[in-house]
């Protein structure tokens, strides 16, 4: 936990910076700190924890290829110096962007750190008791809040002096049901860049429509396997934009030869009626902030533009090599793990149909709801999108629902049949995404509602 | 060192006169090549520690536990994580806990000593030969790579004179080898850990994938079957098995009765035994002790499809009034979770060899895109990523995309072969497995 200022920090940073010349070499340095409060309360156990600001620091140079070092606090940063060479005339190794000032603090409405940890158990405590006395189907009862506050200190030899405290809360509730030999459930996440007032968005309405969800999925039958017409719910949607579509978007694999999009760029990839946004600069997003962990001021980039591709997404290195601009998409997890390309929030833009002219115009699909995981496939353009649930659509009409439902087969042949795209306000969710199996970053995805023809749906 | 950080942590505690707390303290350090291509991308080293502080309130029948978690050393800071712990403890209400005392801790090898002198030397070493080895493949070429070693050292002290560490090195690889022909590009992609350097093998691993990458080229869509035999990898198996069959067999699933085992029912096929083994050589979770203080063990889960014997941390074996069984891991805030430590299934009779020609018509899956079956029903379905037709005891062609679904509680139930190969995968050593009833759709 440091206890330096900003200001201490600051300086400490630019005296290292100094040491190293832009014209001979790129370095910069981050200060990474995280508090986090979690709350978690099943049947059989109530788990508090506070993490007092663990804090770090990495910093890295550019000699053709990175060198970086990253410490705890508890060590002499001068340490860095040590063990970060010093060189002569590699400047040009990577590009220069303009250096920037920011020091930025986002306020919550309501700041958990003015709330007392009575109050905040009291809230899950509450939460857990109504579910679990709601239904006597309802057989166990998982709630869990957490707060993080991050700060971020980035300092490089371009300019660079920026600063960062975001806060994040997270609120996830997990009604199990049973009835005869049958359990299962559905569940609720709430999550933002807000502050303690994320209980205001979780009423008893939304605690009885997430029991209600979970005791539906009681009589959930499995989903039919093949071909068929699907609409994706916004969380599905989402989790294509970003899991199926946006990491064969990310620089690093175009310059690793491993997207299958490289090929496309300024061609067509979706349907006319498709739109889809990576915008870290949104208001209040999970996914959201003013600058990426490379000082690159966060933006708005249109990765697809009415079905063509657009862009990709890049980090500083990848931008340096194929010569675009960055859009603030160099993230790490903390000080101890490396930049990656990373999405942020990431959605397909609203269209103009109606969610029920949608669903009547089907005679024989399956409507997919409450995305529940994806994973990417950059180099062979594969997919498999998981939801939590769905429905049977039977001439025109949502019928039974169904269990676990898996999308799978070619992306770019899913995008292009997109026919229906809904006029709904777009709504993201948030979640942790990681690159392969690991560097866990908050982001959130979505859009609206999605139709598309011939699709491969089976049991998830 | 470290000695004098769990000292001075200690001094700060019995200044304040706690009578009830524990210090977990971890300090790591790692070393990691990133490759773009066959080339170096990025170095790192990374040095990092914290520590958690328990403390305990003890109330009439139950145990209010606090739990913060800090990386200073300043004794004013020190002090405030103690007194949140404090606060937090009076106002939690678990069921009734202590920490455990002084008891026989099993003696076994977690650290290898070359990486602990010279982990940069080694590191360089084992890099060079990875990325040696992938660039000596004639038919796949490096898209990226990650390598890494771990060095962790591990410290238990409580207030029952409790006082453990422990060293742990084992490595990470990420890579991926790309094929390309006629226009047509495929790839395999892994990742793992490793605990031992023996594991790593990168000779016969690389020239696999490489071989898996170009047969992906003329990988066909699997042919649609409602009643497949399927031979699952190990590397699939631990993915399948170990979070559904693991979250049944704990002591907590018990306690919130979300278990469907009960002790003695059958839930598996007679050839299906299965060993929470805490003290494997070679697997990832082995240690002496787990997260608590407790000595890891050898528990028998199933032996012969019949559920054995429940996996405790110490707060859910005193709910049920047994032993704790060492099944106690540290989520990264710190607190006490139960788990499993590493699932091992004895060898079949069959080789893997025998084991396909025995299939008249089947599938054999090396790797899905992501297997994430739901824990607590058993239900799953992901995407072929790799994978190969058999049909009359032979490998037909490659297959790719098309979905694989089933249920894992059942799909024991239905095991036809295990083989006598047997490979670890971070905290596993499972076998190949051989299924019926499944689904296959394309």
């Amino acid at each position: 936990m440091s206890t330096k200022s900003y200001d201490e920090i600051l300086s400490e940073f630019e005296e290292i910076t100094n040491h190293y010349n832009r014209k001979d070499q790129y370095f910069d340095i981050l200060y990474d700190s995280v508090s986090t409060t979690t709350i978690a309360k099943t049947p059989s156990s109530e788990d508090f924890s506070i993490n007092l600001k663990k804090s770090g620091v990495v910093a890295r140079t550019f000699l053709g290829s990175w060198k970086e070092v990253a410490t705890d606090l508890s060590s002499d940063i001068n340490v860095i110096k040590q063990r970060i060479p010093k060189l002569t005339n590699k400047g040009a190794a990577i590009a220069e962007f303009k250096g920037w000032k920011l020091n930025k603090e986002i306020k919550p409405k309501i700041d958990p750190s003015n709330i007392s940890i009575d109050d905040k158990i009291k809230k899950v405590r509450d939460i857990f008791n109504y579910i679990k006395k709601s239904d006597e189907r309802i057989i166990n009862v998982q709630v869990k809040y957490m707060e993080l506050l991050i700060e971020r200190i980035f300092v490089n030899n371009e300019g660079c002096r920026l600063r960062q405290v975001i806060p994040r809360t997270r609120v996830g509730i997990f009604p199990i049901a049973k009835e005869g030999s049958v359990v299962d459930y559905d569940y609720f996440i709430k999550t933002g860049e807000i502050g303690f007032e994320i209980f205001d968005l979780i009423d008893n309405g939304v605690l009885d429509t997430t029991v209600k969800n979970s005791l539906e999925m009681l009589e959930a039958k499995l989903p039919p396997s093949g071909r068929k017409t699907i609409i994706l719910d916004p969380q599905m949607a989402g989790l294509i934009a970003h899991e199926s579509f946006g990491h064969g978007l990310e620089a690093d694999q175009v310059l690793r030869g491993r997207s299958y999009l490289k090929q496309h760029l300024h061609k067509q990839v979706a349907s006319e009626i498709s739109t889809i946004y990576d915008t870290p600069s949104l208001d209040k997003k999970l996914g959201s902030y003013f600058f990426d962990d490379e000082g690159i001021k966060a933006g708005n980039n249109v990765l697809v533009e009415n079905g063509i591709l657009k862009n990709y997404i890049y980090d500083r290195r990848s931008a340096s090599e194929l010569k675009a601009t960055p859009q603030g998409n160099g993230r790490r997890e903390s000080f101890a793990h490396p930049i990656n390309v990373r999405m942020s929030n990431t959605y397909f833009g609203s269209g103009d149909y109606d969610l029920n002219e949608m669903i009547s115009e089907v005679s024989d699909g399956v409507m997919l709801v409450h995305g529940y995981f994806g994973m990417e496939d950059p180099l062979g353009g594969g997919m498999q999108c998981t939801s939590k649930k769905a429905y049977l659509i039977e001439n025109g009409e949502k019928t039974k629902i169904l269990k676990a439902t898996a999308l799978s087969g070619d992306v770019l042949e899913l995008l292009k049949n997109i026919d229906a795209v809904s006029k709904d306000a777009l709504r993201l969710d948030g979640g942790t995404c990681g690159k392969g199996s690991e560097d866990m970053v908050p982001v959130t995805s979505g859009g609206s509602y999605l139709r598309a023809k011939n699709a491969l749906v089976s049991q998830g | 060192m470290s000695s004098e950080k769990l000292d001075l942590i200690e001094k700060v505690l019995k200044s304040k006169n706690i009578e009830e707390y524990e210090i977990y303290l971890v300090e790591r350090a790692i070393f990691e090549t990133i490759f773009l291509k066959n080339k170096t991308e990025n170095e790192r080293e990374i040095s990092d520690f914290e520590y958690f502080i328990r403390t305990l309130n003890q109330k009439e029948n139950q145990t209010g536990i606090g739990v913060v978690k800090g990386n200073s050393l300043d004794p004013l800071q020190i002090e405030r994580i103690i007194d949140t712990s404090l606060l937090l403890s009076r106002n939690n209400s678990s069921s009734k806990y202590y920490f455990p005392g002084n008891a026989q801790i099993p003696s076994i090898k977690t650290a290898d000593k070359k990486v602990l002198n010279d982990p940069l030397a080694i590191k360089k070493d084992l890099a060079e030969e990875l990325i040696g080895e992938a660039s000596s493949q004639d038919e796949a070429s490096t898209t990226f790579g990650r390598f890494r070693i771990h060095i962790n050292n591990s410290f238990l002290r409580n207030c029952n004179d409790l006082n453990l560490n422990a060293q742990k090195t084992f490595f990470f690889v990420e890579f991926a080898l790309k094929a390309k022909a006629d226009g047509k590009l495929s790839e395999f992609w892994d990742n793992g850990y490793y605990k031992e350097k023996e594991h790593l093998k990168f000779n016969e691993r690389i020239s696999n994938w490489a071989r898996r990458a170009k047969d992906t080229l003329r990988a066909e869509i699997p042919k649609a079957e409602s009643s497949a035999v399927v031979i699952f990898s190990p590397s699939v198996l631990k993915y399948a098995l170990t979070p559904v069959i693991g979250l049944h067999s704990i002591g907590k699933a018990h306690t919130e009765k979300i278990s469907q085992f009960n002790i003695g029912d059958k839930v598996a096929s007679d050839n299906i035994s299965l060993i929470d083994d805490g003290l494997l050589e070679g697997g990832l979770s082995s240690n002496s002790w787990d997260s608590e203080g407790n000595p890891q063990q050898i528990t028998e889960v199933l032996k012969n499809g019949l559920f054995q014997n429940r996996l405790y941390d110490q707060k859910y074996a005193i709910l049920d009034g047994v032993q704790s069984t060492g099944n106690a891991k540290r989520a990264e805030s710190g607190t006490v979770v139960n788990g499993i430590s590493n699932f091992k299934i004895p060898p079949g009779d069959i080789s893997l060899e025998e084991m396909i020609s025995n299939i008249k018509e089947g599938y054999y899956i090396e790797q899905f895109s992501w297997l994430h079956p739901d824990e607590m029903s058993g239900n799953f379905g992901a995407e072929i990523r790799n994978g190969y037709y058999i049909k009359n005891g032979e490998f037909q062609n490659p297959i790719k995309l098309g979905n694989v679904s089933g249920n894992v509680l059942e799909m024991v139930k239905n095991c036809m072969y295990i083989s006598k190969e047997r490979e670890f995968n971070e905290n596993t050593l499972f076998p190949y497995m051989v299924f019926k009833n499944l689904t296959v759709s394309s």
